[in-house]
């Protein structure tokens, strides 16, 4: 579970996500959804402690995120904009292992979990190939394991279709479709609600920093008064 | 350029860290008995070297022309007098020799730069250098390779832009100054998206290392690198 | 998390920051040795902008970061990452006759980012007067200079007079529109809000 509590966020005069509450169960899946500056990106970023509120919390399965910054971590997954800044080494594999490794977990299970990482996105047995490489899809998909191979409980994705073509963002939604099956809550972070909202239990739209809608199946023309591109536009 | 070259070699098979002391004692040795006959032994190793590392003689020699120049560049300039007699071979030959000893030296790194990857490097800083220090710069190395095709085309994109907006119009200076102030921009841009991907993968002081593992092809290697010390400091 | 063995210690948040910068500044000065100019007075040589670069860490990570970056850039050269000038590397680039100067890098780049910051809390680029920065890039250009030339002198097997006479006086008129362009950086926006 992950539970935000009366967070707020400042920029220096400017208030990015205000006062805002919200809590997304186990397996659910939930677009976070809100035009460019509503202050997504902000919010997430709190859910493993790369931000600090300036007032209110966050909870990741009860436990405050500044009380165990590790437990945040490696707890929610998250899979940032253009994946191509989310690569720590230079091949598939060195990547999907950095976490595991920073965990201080023993070879075995580090092989084990970057194995069933890749196979989870349908890249196993491509270790060895550079990142440098890659297609914009294998790059998600290899970005998705990263932060999967952490066992995360919470997966958040960060605008992830973003460039990718018809194919690309239907391999990524297929294997979020899965990973949701398994039991993983996915918060998927976007402007455009085309594709995904088929997957969506839940769709919640920030404007300004706020909540402005929290619905199982908003209405398109309600999204699209909220500047969020609707799923059949 | 040379880079890493998969393959079974001995080299490739033997622990970088054997490579490394290997490299290290073979440099020490040059640097010790730089004369013809010294430099004749160590030519017969260094031939040796590159045969147990699949590396062939003259496309590596190809590889370094650029250092040509310098190289012959020494010897004559440290000959060459103010006055007749003008040149004075004798003054010469040892830079000579030391020309041919960084020639010996480049053969035998590019044996270690060919059989060696990035990650197996890595992993021997990390062992071989201690506590924070030893994680700064072996997950260091790393990054720095992760990040290299990232910025060479950040950095090309931007000589691009350059080019069509200026043309050949403006100075050097100007030209450099447009160039590293965009690049800055990039970099700085890239290095916090960098760092808060490390972060999120819980980037730690005390990780789990890449492996790394003697094997009993290394106690030889290592009795070599020992033969070429002792000769160095006796 | 069961499998944790022992309790993981998170590198700081700013030691992170500090880190990922020395890395990219590493990788930026590799990314950019191709971008070089041909020096009109030496045919072949080839002329970088690596030490631009090394001017500019000092500037804005301050001594011991800077110092940090070089030393990476260092050791990801030595053990074969093709970031030296060429996209070269390896142990026998470092003892050959350019290898002084890769040397120099890591303490030209802390003793700029001495003479800009002093060994307390690093000021913001902006800040630093012009005067300053000029000073800071001579130093750092002398030690480039000092340590390049003593390395030439060694690994060459030549006198100091002769190493300077080569790898040295030729490069002069270079070096001081590095440190132009080098002060033109910093004093732009680029700078600005860091």
């Amino acid at each position: 579970m992950i539970e935000v509590r009366n967070l707020t966020h400042r920029y220096g005069e400017t208030t990015a996500v205000d006062d805002v509450s919200l809590s997304v169960p186990d397996g659910q899946f939930c677009c976070l959804a809100g035009p460019n500056g509503s202050g997504k990106t902000t919010l997430v970023r709190h859910f493993n402690g790369l931000l600090s509120p300036d007032s209110g919390a966050v909870l990741i399965n009860g436990t405050p995120v500044e009380s165990d910054v590790v437990a945040a971590r490696a707890g929610v997954g998250m899979v940032f904009q253009d994946p191509r800044d989310g690569f720590v080494a230079a091949t598939v594999g060195a990547d999907v292992a950095f976490g595991p490794e920073n965990l201080g977990l023993d070879r075995a299970e580090i092989d084990r979990r970057v194995a069933d990482a890749l196979d989870a996105v349908r890249m196993a047995g491509r270790e060895s190939d550079r990142i440098a490489d890659l297609s914009g899809g294998e790059r998600e998909r290899v970005a998705i394991a990263g932060a999967l191979a952490m066992d995360p409980d919470h997966l958040v994705l960060d605008e992830p279709f973003t460039g990718l073509d018809w194919p690309a963002r239907r391999a990524v939604l297929d294997r979020l479709a899965d990973l949701h099956e398994s039991g993983v809550s996915v918060v998927v972070v976007t402007h455009d609600l085309r594709d995904v909202s088929a997957l969506a239990d839940r769709v919640v739209v920030l404007r300004d920093g706020r909540i402005a809608l929290d619905a199982a199946d908003p209405a398109p023309d309600e999204l699209a008064d909220l500047g969020v591109r609707p799923p059949s536009a | 350029m040379i880079g890493y070259v998969p393959g079974d070699s001995l080299s490739h098979r033997l622990d970088p860290r054997t490579k490394l002391a290997v490299q290290a004692a073979f440099a020490a040795a040059a640097f010790a008995h730089t004369t013809p006959v010294g430099l004749a032994a160590l030519t017969v190793l260094a031939l040796g070297i590159l045969a147990a590392s699949a590396t062939p003689l003259l496309p590596t020699l190809r590889e370094y022309r650029a250092f040509a120049p310098f190289l012959v560049a020494a010897p004559l300039v440290e000959g060459a007098t103010l006055g007749p007699p003008w040149f004075v071979p004798g003054d010469a030959v040892f830079p000579a020799l030391a020309s041919y000893r960084v020639v010996l030296l480049l053969l035998v790194s590019t044996a270690y730069v060919r059989t060696t990857t990035a990650r197996d490097s890595r992993a021997a800083i990390q062992r071989l250098v201690p506590g924070r220090v030893g994680v700064v710069l072996g997950a260091g190395v790393g990054f720095v390779l992760r990040l290299l095709p990232l910025l060479r085309a950040d950095l090309s994109s931007i000589r691009d832009a350059t080019n069509a907006r200026l043309g050949g119009e403006r100075s050097t200076v100007e030209r450099i100054r447009l160039v590293a102030t965009t690049g800055l921009r990039r970099a700085f841009l890239r290095s916090d998206r960098f760092a808060l991907a490390l972060q999120a993968r819980c980037f730690a002081w005390n990780p789990t290392l890449p492996p790394l593992s003697f094997s009993r092809r290394d106690p030889p290697a290592f009795a070599l690198a020992a033969v070429l010390v002792a000769s160095a400091v006796l | 998390m069961a499998t944790t063995t022992e309790p993981v210690e998170l590198v700081g948040d700013e030691a992170t920051k500090n880190v990922a910068r020395a890395a990219v500044f590493a990788a930026v000065t590799s990314a950019t040795a191709p971008v070089s100019m041909t020096h009109p007075l030496a045919p072949n040589v080839p002329i970088t902008l690596q030490t631009l670069w090394v001017f500019l860490a000092g500037v804005v990570l301050g001594p011991l970061w800077a110092g940090v970056s070089f030393t990476l850039y260092l050791l990801a050269g030595l053990v074969g990452l093709p970031v030296f000038a060429g996209g070269a590397s390896g142990l026998g680039v470092v003892l050959g006759p350019t290898g002084g100067f890769l040397v120099s890098f890591p303490l030209a780049a802390a003793a700029t980012g001495l003479v800009v910051h002093g060994v307390s809390d690093l000021r913001a680029p902006a800040d630093v007067s012009v005067p300053r920065l000029v000073t800071a890039m001579v130093v750092g250009s002398a030690v480039i200079y000092a340590v390049g030339a003593l390395g030439f002198s060694v690994n060459q097997g030549v006198g100091v007079v002769s190493a300077v006479a080569t790898v040295v006086l030729p490069f002069l008129p270079v070096a001081s529109l590095k440190v132009a362009a080098t002060v033109a950086v910093v004093r732009s926006d680029a700078l600005v809000a860091r």
